[in-house]
């Protein structure tokens, strides 16, 4: 006894066939290309941040961008000098990792190509380890070994200092920051420039 | 029928009026890219400079409302195609007083910027 699928022309059986293949597919098939639940999702990292009126995200932005264009654009960095980054006090009441706010700024400044940076305090132990390592293990072939006593001196230094004024009353919590910048030259001690930004973040209880 | 002749026309006009001309090339309107419609906020001129081979702009924005207006805007750099050569900027709240006009200046990130667009979110 035939059944009624096997009684069709050949064509439709595979038409029908494919098209049950096509809607059992589609049906199984993750249309986006995301993995697990919709509570998490990415945000644009450069949004205005204002969850809290702490030190975060678009502050250090600001600041690194708005510190690296004034350098840049200063025209005291002709030649693409070598400049040492120290670390920025921080002088507020609150923990802020600084190194992230120079980080950003060496960053930037690299990008523009405008300078180049000399090893700094917590690069330094580890550039004087490898050179020790390549000089003093005997592991290293002679003509590749790179020499001692060619490290370039930096002809700036780059040093800076973050503070904050907080007031609060009853209906208002006020935090002030200043970021200042400047920029020495090693040899004469003169600072070649300088420049700082203000923020202000006001929050209505 | 007359009726629906009428109805085409009108539909017609009123999709004449809807139609804004694209800003003129070079024009400070052409700079700005806004994402929505900009409310109670007039963009004035824009001065564009180079000083010692970095791109440097300022735009002027006036509130045209009785009240505190704030506003988010960024710069995005462009390079002599007309595509971004670096990162856009991060985004900035400005406030701006009732009838207060403001000059909002930016350095270009890179020396390869020629051209810049103004990005701007009024809430």
């Amino acid at each position: 006894m035939n059944r009624p699928f096997e009684t069709l022309p050949m064509f439709l059986r595979v038409s029908f066939l494919t098209l049950a293949a096509l809607l059992i597919g589609g049906c199984a098939e993750n249309r986006s290309p995301v993995l697990g639940s919709g509570n998490i999702s990415y945000g644009d990292p450069k949004a205005v941040e204002l969850v809290t009126n702490e030190f975060g995200s678009t502050d250090l932005q600001m600041i690194a961008e708005s510190m690296t264009r004034s350098l840049a654009q200063s025209g005291v960095l002709k030649g693409r000098p070598v400049v040492q980054v120290y670390d920025v006090m921080n002088k507020t009441s609150e923990y802020i990792d600084t190194r992230e706010i120079t980080t950003s700024i060496k960053t930037q400044l690299m990008r523009s190509g405008t300078a180049r940076f000399a090893s700094d305090n917590t690069d330094m132990q580890s550039q004087v380890d490898h050179l020790k390592l390549q000089n003093q293990s005997g592991l290293y072939k002679k003509s590749t070994v790179a020499k001692t006593g060619n490290m370039i001196a930096a002809r700036y230094r780059l040093e800076g200092s973050i503070s904050s004024i907080i007031k609060r009353s009853n209906d208002y919590k006020d935090v002030f920051y200043k970021f200042s910048l400047q920029l020495v030259d090693v040899e004469s001690g003169l600072a070649e420039w300088m420049d700082e930004k203000e923020i202000r973040k006001t929050t209505e209880r | 029928m007359g009726l629906k002749r009428f109805a085409i026309v009108a539909l017609a006009l009123l999709a004449g009026c809807a139609t804004v001309p694209p800003p003129e090339p070079g024009s400070a309107a052409s700079k700005v890219l806004a994402t929505g419609p900009i409310e109670d906020v007039a963009i004035g001129p824009m001065r564009m400079a180079r000083e010692n081979g970095f791109l440097t702009v300022s735009a002027q924005l006036s509130n045209t409302d009785t009240q505190n207006r704030t506003l988010y805007y960024r710069y995005l750099w462009m390079g002599p195609e007309g595509f971004p050569v670096a990162e856009a900027d991060t985004w900035k709240s400005l406030t701006l007083y009732p009838g207060q006009t403001s000059f909002v200046p930016a350095i270009a990130p890179v020396p390869q910027a020629v051209d810049f667009r103004l990005e701007i979110n009024t809430p």
